[in-house]
């Protein structure tokens, strides 16, 4: 990112703070735990203290009894954006929360434990993977997915819980089940009956990105079919959201490493004039922490603990 | 394993989750009882290809034939399907019909138009408006092209008495804000629903970020008393199915193009698919969630309830090929 953009962005998320210390995905729009995350982390990472601590306390307020994190300061139950909370938590060293939060993220349940054997049969069949393997859920009780399941392996190992605890094991064994193929990752249907489903840039960057941040060798087969399927997908139209995944997950892979110059570039020239990314306040935090400060989200080789 | 449960592979504990806080339900785009006494009425016009003449006259003539919304000096929406993107399948509503709709609403003066889909699968919405050709119709007409999975939200009680165990749906405000609300969806056949027109399309203003991608919460609630209730909770004032170029087989993502060259235009959704799916060759009774739709008084799909102006249904039925397991979905007479 060029030295004026960097300021410009951090220019436009400080500018669309909410009053209640959050951050909405578009400007004026309510608070939302992920965007509030996210847009405080990259404050912090920028220097701006003050307005990330506001981030930081909003984050707090959603945070309920039962340790859990909803999607927004309303949701007293908990969800996916949990991982973006544990994240920030981390970031600032809020251990208290960050420890109570980590026991609600572990104790999550999928639907892994609803299916019989013979649904875990007829799933085998027609989509071609192992319901019974549990893995993380967008909202509680319902079905593990590819992208749930990543972004909580990347918060909890970023958040120093170790790659052996069973819960990440778990996703792990599910990440390679889902995986497609002929190379990478979508929503976590690699078949429907007969037809292969195509991968994604999106998802096969998350799903890359926990298997690397868990520490699974880049000599897998998954890691290098990913890595095959990440670089054959650049070649064409990609969105801002999953470039800044992909320069994540590349950063954290050494066998990454030649794409990095290129990714980056690429992102940082999506910048908009007002330092934003689309207009949208995820996005522009996003964006901001892969190419300035991406150690937040993930561990960077040569970039400390 | 129930289809319910198998589609839950691809959820209902989670509701005990979601925020019950204010039910707004107030305003022109939640949905009212429809009138029992007064017949449904379905605009059926040929429509043989997407070229902007060709879409503009079946439009016209179709909001012509049918008992269209008045838009003028309103904020329209416009919700069309966009499950999917293949270069090679018609999996999403075709964008140049999307566009000759926006002009057509322009000459007819809406205030403001919208364009809004929330996709179930995929999260990355801006690829998929890109490839789709949705970003470019919204540049090229000056309209908002809007991601409904991460769209503020408010919670809408479920009015609907018998409903299933989702008690509210979380409305984006988006479409909380529309006067008019189109649904535009693509006629094809469904690999849980049987078939997806209108009704089935709603699914789509649910935003992701509640219900997740796929919106697994609804596929754990029953995906026929899903459609049921979000139609029941929020009004659709007018349907547009695009029969141009439908799918048929395997769908509504991995099937296969079947041209039916149509477009089927009515107030009620529920008309609206009774008449597309007999177009198909598809009895409508025997899709659950019609039937259910039917039993929860939002409309009738009777064929003497229904009153089709334009083109006769028989006259362009285009049977659409069933997966074997919708082969009941079959009028009795055609088994």
């Amino acid at each position: 990112m060029s030295s004026a953009t960097l300021p410009r962005t951090l220019g436009f998320i400080r500018a669309g703070q909410n009053e209640d210390g959050g951050w909405g995905y578009r400007p004026g729009g309510a608070s939302w735990v992920e965007p509030s995350a996210f847009c405080a982390m990259a404050l912090l990472a920028g220097g701006d203290r003050a307005a990330a601590g506001r981030g930081l306390a909003l984050l707090k307020a959603c945070q309920s009894a039962s340790g859990g994190m909803g999607v927004s300061p309303k949701d007293q139950g908990g969800g996916w954006m949990a991982y973006a909370a544990l994240l920030a938590y981390h970031a600032f060293g809020a251990e208290a929360e960050a420890a109570r939060l980590i026991g609600w993220i572990l104790g999550l349940e999928d639907a892994s434990r609803r299916f019989a054997p013979a649904d875990i049969q007829s799933i085998a069949r027609t989509y071609r993977y192992d319901a019974s393997i549990p893995g993380w859920p967008w909202t509680p009780g319902t079905t593990a997915w590819v992208e749930p399941t990543a972004m909580f392996i990347l918060a909890l190992t970023r958040a120093g819980v170790a790659s052996t605890e069973p819960r990440i094991q778990a996703g792990l064994r599910l990440l390679i089940d889902r995986r497609v193929p002929s190379g990478g990752w979508n929503f976590g249907n690699p078949f429907s009956k007969a037809h292969e489903l195509e991968a994604t840039l999106l998802s096969t960057s998350l799903a890359l990105a926990a298997l690397s941040a868990a520490g699974t060798p880049a000599t897998k087969p998954a890691v290098e079919a990913g890595l095959r399927f990440i670089e054959a997908r650049l070649a064409g139209d990609v969105s801002t959201v999953s470039l800044a995944w992909t320069l994540i997950a590349l950063l954290s892979i050494p066998a990454g490493d030649r794409l990095v110059p290129g990714v980056s570039a690429r992102l940082a020239g999506l910048a908009g004039t007002d330092g934003g990314f689309r207009g949208n306040l995820f996005e522009s935090a996003l964006a901001f922490l892969a190419l300035e400060d991406a150690s937040r989200i993930i561990r960077v080789p040569g970039k400390g603990p | 394993m129930t289809r319910r449960e198998a589609v839950g592979a691809l959820g209902a504990a989670a509701l005990a989750t979601l925020p019950a806080s204010a039910f707004p339900n107030g305003g022109s785009q939640l949905a009212p009882r429809p009138d029992a006494r007064v017949p449904s009425r379905v605009g059926l016009v040929l429509c043989s290809d997407y070229g902007p003449e060709t879409l503009r006259e079946a439009l016209r003539a179709g909001w012509k034939a049918s008992r269209p919304p008045d838009v003028r000096g309103k904020r329209v929406v416009i919700k069309p399907n966009l499950a999917d993107f293949s270069p090679d399948r018609p999996i999403h509503t075709d964008a140049r019909l999307v566009e000759a709709l926006v002009e057509h609403l322009k000459a007819l003066e809406a205030r403001t138009i919208v364009l809004a889909e929330g996709p179930p699968h995929n999260r990355d919405t801006e690829l998929l408006f890109r490839r789709t050709g949705f970003e470019a119709v919204a540049k090229r007409q000056d309209i908002a092209l809007i991601d409904l999975n991460y769209d503020d939200s408010r919670p809408v009680r479920n009015p609907n008495p018998r409903a299933s165990i989702l008690r509210e749906f979380h409305v984006p405000e988006t479409v909380l804000s529309a006067e008019v609300l189109i649904s535009v969806p693509k006629m094809k056949t469904h690999r849980f629903a049987g078939v997806t027109l209108s009704l089935k399309n709603m699914f789509g203003i649910l935003p992701g970020m509640i219900y997740g991608w796929p919106k697994n919460v609804l596929h754990w609630n029953g995906i026929p008393q899903s459609i049921c209730d979000i139609n029941g909770t929020v009004k659709t004032h007018f349907s547009i199915i695009d029969g141009v170029v439908g799918m048929e087989g395997y769908g509504p993502i991995l099937g296969t193009a079947r041209k039916a060259g149509v477009l089927v235009m009515g107030d009620s959704a529920l008309a609206a698919d009774a008449t597309a799916a007999r177009i198909m060759g598809v009895e409508p009774g025997l899709v659950e969630y019609m039937a259910l739709a039917q039993r929860a008084g939002l409309g009738s799909l009777r064929g003497q309830d229904i009153s089709v102006v334009g083109e006769r249904v028989e006259r362009v039925r285009t049977e659409f090929a069933l997966d074997p397991e919708f082969a009941f979905m079959r009028p009795q007479r055609s088994r």
